[in-house]
């Protein structure tokens, strides 16, 4: 299988203190991982190792066998596209313009914008349903607008990984499902691997082939969300008793966190 | 490019000759600005070819050509800073040059290596800049606090030794850090105009990256671009610009913090016609501004650098009015 992440003793930390502390993970290729766990409990922190926008301090980041920390920066960025927490927007930049940004990696220094560039572009604005808002400013754009502009960049990049941050953070629900379907789009009639970071267990469950759980910069738990995710992990990596019952959907797990008693 | 940038560009591109036709035709030998014109590539009388071209077109050109750097120096600053006011005379480059052209007279060395004393003393505060802030992975805000305590620092000891001076030395000393382009030559144009040209088409080139690091570090490292080294490039090109500018004309003020501004709100957000068009209102404006020193105020003999920061000093208080207005 292609796209596939691993760590081994995984260590990474900023000057003042380590997050993530001896991670072993394989993420399957082609599936959709989801990264679930308390704040802080280094969730953001191993996606940004993953992209290699941290060095770890010890231990490695391999896809697919190749050492992540010893590739060209291009020739990564052409097979991983990064969507951050919260991107910065450039002043006045309009979809279209922030979208071709997202063909940096396939251009050279002398080369001319060219028309598999182009075509790029359109195909990820027309995956995002951004086409009509090709000449918008994006900083004018709803929530849900500008992320679908953010994933169009990403999509331009025409990567086969994709490691989203907290894609749903700052939405409404009715948002946070449009992500999470074109997600599942991509997925599933593109065939791109997915890694995300969520908070909500339940979406977790239903969009995810496979949950990585951490807890204070360790791994919890993984595998399918059937198999890990029940009412004493939660108890024990979010401090919350709970029930887990089967989402009335989908079948999958779902908790319900139990009310609190006054005595 | 859109359409104001195009139009800008144009109207830039007519305006740059008839200035420079202009600024060539003034002075005390009295010639039409078409004669002038003539007269530059080598037409005409021999009177006004030697007038034309021994003296006045180092000056003219010096002007065009120091207004030009400055102002993509500027442009290139606040974009990377994200900070409107980030420019050479901020972050000590151009207090570095100063020093280095004033430590220079002081040591009694000739007129003619006082622009590479300034050259090299833009680049010392570069180095003394990066120095201090790059060692912390270059916090953008720490850059800025950094450069503005070298260049305090800088013109501290430039003052401290005007001070000094004997007083014909400390009167072309002043004059010199006021930024002018009195007595400049052509050796000094071709090779400040070849160095400027190189540097423009870097910028132009490098012009892709500095999109994508608009779009923030995370980003742009998920693009395949490593921040820290675009960034270094990126600012390495500003201060070479800045400094060849500060050898031609000395430390002229105000350029490269207002001409940015004034193409933003000519013709929008940044893009590689914007580029251009900084490049061209920055030679206009400088010229501009030694025409008025030098023709039309009363008062001769004003440095340049006098004339840019009078005019400099009410523009920036426009901008803060609009500023506040558009604020919510």
């Amino acid at each position: 299988m292609r796209n596939q992440l691993a760590t081994r003793r995984l260590r990474l930390r900023y000057s003042d203190r380590t997050v993530v502390d001896g991670l072993d993970l394989a993420l399957p290729g082609g599936a959709i991982t989801a990264v679930v766990g308390p704040n802080a409990c280094g969730k953001s922190t191993l996606l940004r190792g993953l992209a290699r926008l941290l060095d770890p301090t010890a231990g490695s980041v391999t896809l697919d066998g190749a050492d992540l920390h010893r590739m060209p920066a291009r020739a990564l960025a052409k097979r991983l596209g990064l969507l951050p927490q919260q991107p910065v927007t450039p002043e006045a930049i309009t979809v279209e313009g922030l979208v071709r940004l997202g063909r940096h990696p396939h251009q050279r220094l002398l080369s001319p914008w060219s028309a598999a560039d182009q075509q790029a572009v359109e195909r990820a604005l027309h995956r995002t349903g951004t086409t009509e808002l090709r000449d918008q400013p994006v900083d004018r754009l709803s929530g849900g607008q500008r992320q679908r502009a953010w994933i169009a960049l990403t999509l331009a990049q025409d990567t086969e990984l994709l490691l989203l941050d907290e894609p749903t953070t700052f939405l409404d629900l009715r948002h946070q499902l449009d992500v999470l379907d074109l997600v599942a789009d991509l997925h599933r009639e593109l065939g791109r691997t997915v890694v995300m970071v969520l908070h909500d267990l339940g979406q977790a469950a239903r969009y995810a082939d496979h949950l990585v759980v951490l807890h204070q910069g360790r791994l919890a738990a993984a595998g399918p969300p059937g198999e890990v995710l029940d009412a004493e992990l939660v108890e024990r990596v979010f401090e919350v008793p709970c029930q887990v019952v089967p989402d009335p959907e989908t079948g999958t797990p779902l908790v319900i966190p139990r009310a609190r008693r006054i005595s | 490019m859109n359409r104001r940038t195009v139009l800008c560009c144009l109207a830039a591109a007519v305006l740059l000759p008839a200035l420079t036709a202009t600024a060539l035709s003034l002075g005390q030998v009295a010639m039409s600005p078409a004669t002038a014109l003539r007269a530059l590539f080598g037409f005409g009388q021999g009177g006004d070819v030697l007038v034309v071209r021994e003296f006045r077109a180092p000056r003219v050109l010096a002007a065009l050509i120091a207004g030009g750097a400055l102002a993509v120096s500027g442009r290139l600053l606040q974009r990377l800073f994200r900070n409107p006011l980030a420019s050479p005379d901020v972050i000590g480059v151009t207090g570095g040059a100063s020093f280095g052209a004033v430590l220079l007279l002081a040591l009694g060395a000739s007129q003619l290596m006082i622009p590479l004393a300034a050259l090299g003393g833009g680049l010392v505060a570069a180095g003394l800049l990066g120095g201090f802030a790059w060692r912390s992975r270059a916090a953008v805000g720490r850059l800025v606090l950094v450069g503005l305590a070298v260049q305090a620092g800088l013109a501290a000891a430039v003052n401290l030794m005007i001070v000094r001076f004997p007083a014909e030395l400390a009167s072309s000393a002043l004059q010199w850090t006021t930024g002018s382009l009195y007595g400049r030559t052509w050796t000094e144009v071709r090779a400040g105009g070849t160095a400027v040209a190189v540097l423009l088409v870097a910028a132009l080139l490098l012009d892709r990256r500095a999109a994508v690091l608009d779009l923030g570090d995370e980003s742009a490292g998920g693009l395949g671009l490593r921040p820290d080294r675009a960034r270094l490039q990126i600012l390495l090109l500003a201060i070479a610009l800045a400094s060849l500018a500060a050898a031609l004309s000395g430390p002229v003020g105000f350029v490269a913090l207002a001409v940015p501004h004034l193409v933003r709100l000519l013709a929008g957000p940044p893009t590689p016609g914007t580029l251009l068009l900084t490049a061209l209102t920055g030679a206009l404006l400088l010229l501009g501004a030694d025409v008025l020193v030098l023709h039309l105020l009363p008062l001769r003999g004003l440095p340049v650098g006098a004339a840019t920061a009078t005019l400099g000093a009410p523009w920036l208080l426009f901008l803060l009015t609009r500023h506040d207005r558009s604020a919510p």
